[in-house]
């Protein structure tokens, strides 16, 4: 029951991965087209248009990437690999991302205030993550000790 | 300083293969192997028990405190 539980939890899990990477690639593909409707309705210079945009790309970059590893670390789980070296590497670069595109939404606050918000919940993001990352990376070593206890 | 594992002069005093004495305490021959060569960071009691139990022997006759600083 547990073990199906489990399962039927990861599987929620990547597929919410996937619909955040359907929303990703709409958000890619309909940059342009969104910008310029909020620009006209906001009156907005177009500079800040075009700033905006190479913020919104350049940090899609770090979540094409946050969201690939988030699907290698469901898959591990899925495959009964928890507590090892290569899952602690991958929250490694889920964190990595995330502290990446916080730092280009922190610039991104030249174009556009509120990407202030975006880069705060982005390095709370990076901050819970990293926590994560020390508690499997202490979870492997302790399953490393166990596996040599005969 | 370590704690060296002696299993493989008690087994060979007992004339006893690695398979046949694995079987007998109920362990895998790879963990067998794991803890006469060294490598095994921690022993249970219960395996200690069974090793004690098969080849008739106390478990200072198969772990040795080495001082070697």
């Amino acid at each position: 029951m547990d073990d199906w539980k489990n399962s039927r939890s990861i599987r929620l899990s990547q597929a919410g991965v996937l619909l955040f990477a359907l929303l990703l690639a709409a958000l890619d593909v309909g940059c342009f087209w969104i910008l310029r409707w909020y620009i006209n309705l906001r009156g907005m210079h177009w500079q800040s248009g075009f700033g905006m945009m190479a913020v919104i790309y350049l940090a899609s970059v770090f979540g094409w990437v946050f969201l690939w590893k988030m699907w290698r670390l469901l898959g591990n789980l899925r495959a009964g690999i928890v507590f090892e070296e290569e899952n602690v590497a991958l929250l490694g670069a889920v964190r990595s991302c995330c502290a990446c595109a916080a730092a280009v939404f922190l610039l991104g606050c030249v174009f556009y205030l509120p990407f202030l918000f975006v880069a705060a919940a982005l390095g709370f993001m990076a901050l819970i993550v990293q926590i994560v990352r020390s508690i499997f990376r202490k979870a492997a070593q302790m399953q490393a000790e166990l596996d040599l206890t005969i | 300083m370590e704690i060296r594992v002696n299993l493989d002069v008690m087994m060979a005093r007992r004339k006893i293969s690695g398979g046949e004495l694995a079987e007998r305490i109920g362990i895998t021959p790879a963990n067998l192997s794991v803890l006469k060569t060294g490598r095994a960071k921690a022993i249970r009691f219960s395996t200690l028990m069974a090793l004690c139990h098969e080849l008739d022997c106390q478990p200072g006759d198969l772990l040795e405190f080495v001082d070697g600083d």
